[in-house]
């Protein structure tokens, strides 16, 4: 992946496990991986994005990245800091270039704050400018993200959900941050409202150069607003590309199926098409990780080997993939 | 061909603490044996209600059946005393829900589950019940179905419950079925499959089915007709190929144009154009008005628009003033 910035966050073998309670007092403890071993970079001012279903461990790479999540190994340096070297002090303080937007925006304001209030927390717990200088931040963030100044005297109640999450967005942007975590922000609402949230994110990158860390589950969002693309099954990248690369021409074949079993309005009924069922059953439980490829058990291609020797990411020059049949 | 259901002037009406509003204006619709019928629309357009209200399953107080008739089979649904729906529900119309696990009883085996609505509509004994759920089971595609009759819903993944799900609602071979937006809760590889048991079903038992959607591209794949709400009325509705190609409803043209597309065109293209939005958001029930409650949002209304338009045309109906005809 040639990118002439250097990297805004640079993630080197991320990995994270949740110790499961034990089956008895001396039956041993189990470990779930929910993140196992993962490389990515975030480029400046552009926007990464991470891939996967429920459960592939998506969200908490990025949690884990910006340390709202404990890792167990891996170093992630920020702007050329290592995070998980600081302080619990010295990570507060560089909170306010990293922030996050969260998917629900019903449950991540508080209900009994006046959104003003919500959109200045930040500023005050950071220290930024004084008192004064902070309400006229609010209010020009309020323009800035889609709402009117007059409007931060209400609770969080009286608006919609499209206008929640511009409340979320005017929230993370309210200390200049330089890098927002997008915690699937637009699968909570209605695909009318998605579109205008989606366009305030891309206008707003254009505007501060903000970068994204963006993560979802949906392809075609994906594709609207990411420039690299990451798909993670089961706590490990499978394949990372950039945007053009992956959509035109995918290569593992769980990203294959993904994009072929997303909804489309070209795929017809009256045109006799049916979705094929590429991937049958499940993913494994992440508490028993198969002993070689992690998707093996669901491949339509896979063989002897799959199943007994676990794939490395390779890079080709171009892109990386965990397969050992790529091109099959 | 004689209409399955035939719904005629539906009008629902809910007390609230901002007095008396109307969830459905007057809707008025039919299912075909053997069809898909999609409705679509963004929430609390009215999709859920029209469900509810065939199934007999509106709450009152404070839900009010202001008006219109449902037949089913030319039997009238509106009037008929709640034995008789009892007997209907489940038995010849049947409804698959959004949400999986809130569906099922948590404290019940599955197979059980299956087996009492076998015994309820059919007489059957338990031994015999049992049997039909095993064999329900492994209709609707599930591995090893004797011993997963004797699983709890907790036991099973999104895709399994959804499974189950179905085969409680296809249990009793109904005519008609209700499916509430089926897959929104599940993940892009299983909504292909539980997509293509929908099919496999319809095709097997001619059973019509009602699907109710946000998502263009799940009517694209699935529906044969479209009926599109907004604000509790339906604004258009006509073959799914005429909605979705010659879309006459500006809001149906906004739907159509805010979904980020997947497909070889975006693919390829080294900067995408921003998503057409519809500006602002659909209009509490409370206040909506005499004219046309799209017409705030609409880039096309005039003076006429503050009157509510009709639904016009067969079989592409559309009810908006600035329709002219399907000329594109």
């Amino acid at each position: 992946m040639s990118q002439s910035k250097a990297p805004i966050l640079s993630v080197e073998g991320l990995s994270v496990s949740f110790p499961m309670p034990r089956s008895g007092i001396f039956g041993e403890r189990q470990y779930l991986k929910a993140v196992r071993d993962i490389s990515f970079d975030v480029p400046a001012g552009k926007t990464l994005g991470i891939v996967g279903e429920s459960g592939s461990g998506k969200t908490t790479a990025a949690m884990a990245t910006i340390r709202l999540t404990e890792a167990q190994a891996g170093v992630v340096e920020f702007n050329g800091t290592d995070l998980f070297k600081l302080s619990s002090e010295e990570m507060r303080q560089q909170r306010q270039h990293m922030q996050v937007i969260f998917q629900d925006p019903y449950s991540s304001l508080n209900p009994r704050d006046r959104v003003g209030a919500i959109v200045r927390e930040p500023l005050d717990l950071m220290n930024v400018g004084d008192p004064k200088g902070r309400d006229a931040r609010v209010a020009e963030l309020f323009e800035l993200v889609g709402l009117r100044p007059d409007q931060m005297a209400l609770f969080p109640h009286q608006f919609s959900g499209g206008q929640r999450q511009r409340i979320s967005i005017a929230r993370a942007l309210a200390t200049n941050p330089a890098l927002i975590v997008c915690d699937e922000p637009v699968s909570a609402l209605d695909v009318a409202i998605q579109a205008q949230i989606l366009n305030l994110l891309r206008k707003l990158q254009e505007e501060l150069g903000l970068s994204y860390l963006f993560i979802s589950h949906d392809l075609g969002v994906v594709q609207f607003i990411c420039d690299e693309i990451a798909v993670m099954y089961l706590g490990e990248i499978v394949e990372q590309a950039s945007r053009m690369d992956l959509f035109s021409k995918p290569q593992h074949p769980y990203t294959k199926a993904l994009l072929e079993t997303a909804p489309s309005l070209a795929r017809r009924k009256s045109a006799g098409y049916r979705r094929e069922a590429l991937v049958e059953g499940d993913p494994p439980s992440p508490l028993n990780i198969p002993k070689g490829c992690a998707f093996a058990g669901r491949c339509p291609k896979a063989t002897e080997k799959c199943l007994n020797e676990r794939p490395e990411l390779t890079f080709d020059g171009n892109r990386s993939v965990a397969c050992h049949f790529p091109n099959d | 061909m004689e209409p399955l259901l035939s719904v005629k002037d539906l009008k629902i009406e809910f007390d609230t603490r901002y007095g008396r509003v109307t969830a459905l204006d007057g809707a008025s619709f039919d299912i075909h044996p053997g069809e898909t019928l999609g409705v679509v629309g963004e929430s609390g357009c009215g999709k859920s209600i029209t469900a509810l209200a065939i199934m007999g399953l509106i709450p009152s107080p404070p839900g009010i059946l202001a008006g219109g008739s449902i037949k089913y089979q030319g039997e009238e649904l509106t009037t008929a005393p709640e034995q008789r729906l009892r007997q209907l529900r489940g038995g010849e119309i049947s409804m698959i829900f959004q949400e999986p696990m809130t569906s099922l009883n948590p404290v019940f085996k599955v197979g059980d589950q299956i087996a009492e609505t076998i015994m309820l509509h059919q007489g059957s004994s338990k031994d015999e019940a049992m049997d039909k759920a095993v064999e329900l089971l492994r209709v609707v595609g599930i591995p090893e179905p004797t011993r997963r009759a004797s699983s709890y819903p907790h036991e099973l993944s999104g895709g399994m419950r959804q499974r189950v799900m179905i085969a409680i609602a296809i249990s009793c071979q109904p005519q008609i079925l209700i499916a509430d937006e089926p897959t929104t809760a599940l993940d892009v590889t299983v909504q292909a499959q539980i997509f293509e048991l929908m099919r496999e079903i319809q095709e097997e038992f001619g059973v019509a089915i009602m699907m109710i959607t946000h998502d263009m591209g799940a009517i694209a794949e699935m529906a044969d007709r479209v009926a599109v709400m907004y604000a509790g009325k339906i604004i258009e509705e006509g073959k799914a190929d005429d909605i979705l190609d010659f879309p006459g409803h500006p809001y149906t043209k906004g739907l159509i144009g805010c979904i980020p597309a997947l497909g070889k065109a975006s693919a390829s293209a080294q900067t995408l154009p921003p998503l057409a939005e519809i500006p602002g958001v659909v209009p509490p029930l409370h206040l909506l008005g005499k004219g046309c409650a799209f017409a705030d949002r609409c880039n096309e209304a005039h003076d006429a628009c503050k009157v509510s338009p009709q639904l016009k045309g067969s079989p592409h109906a559309v009810a908006c003033h600035a329709y002219r005809g399907d000329v594109a």
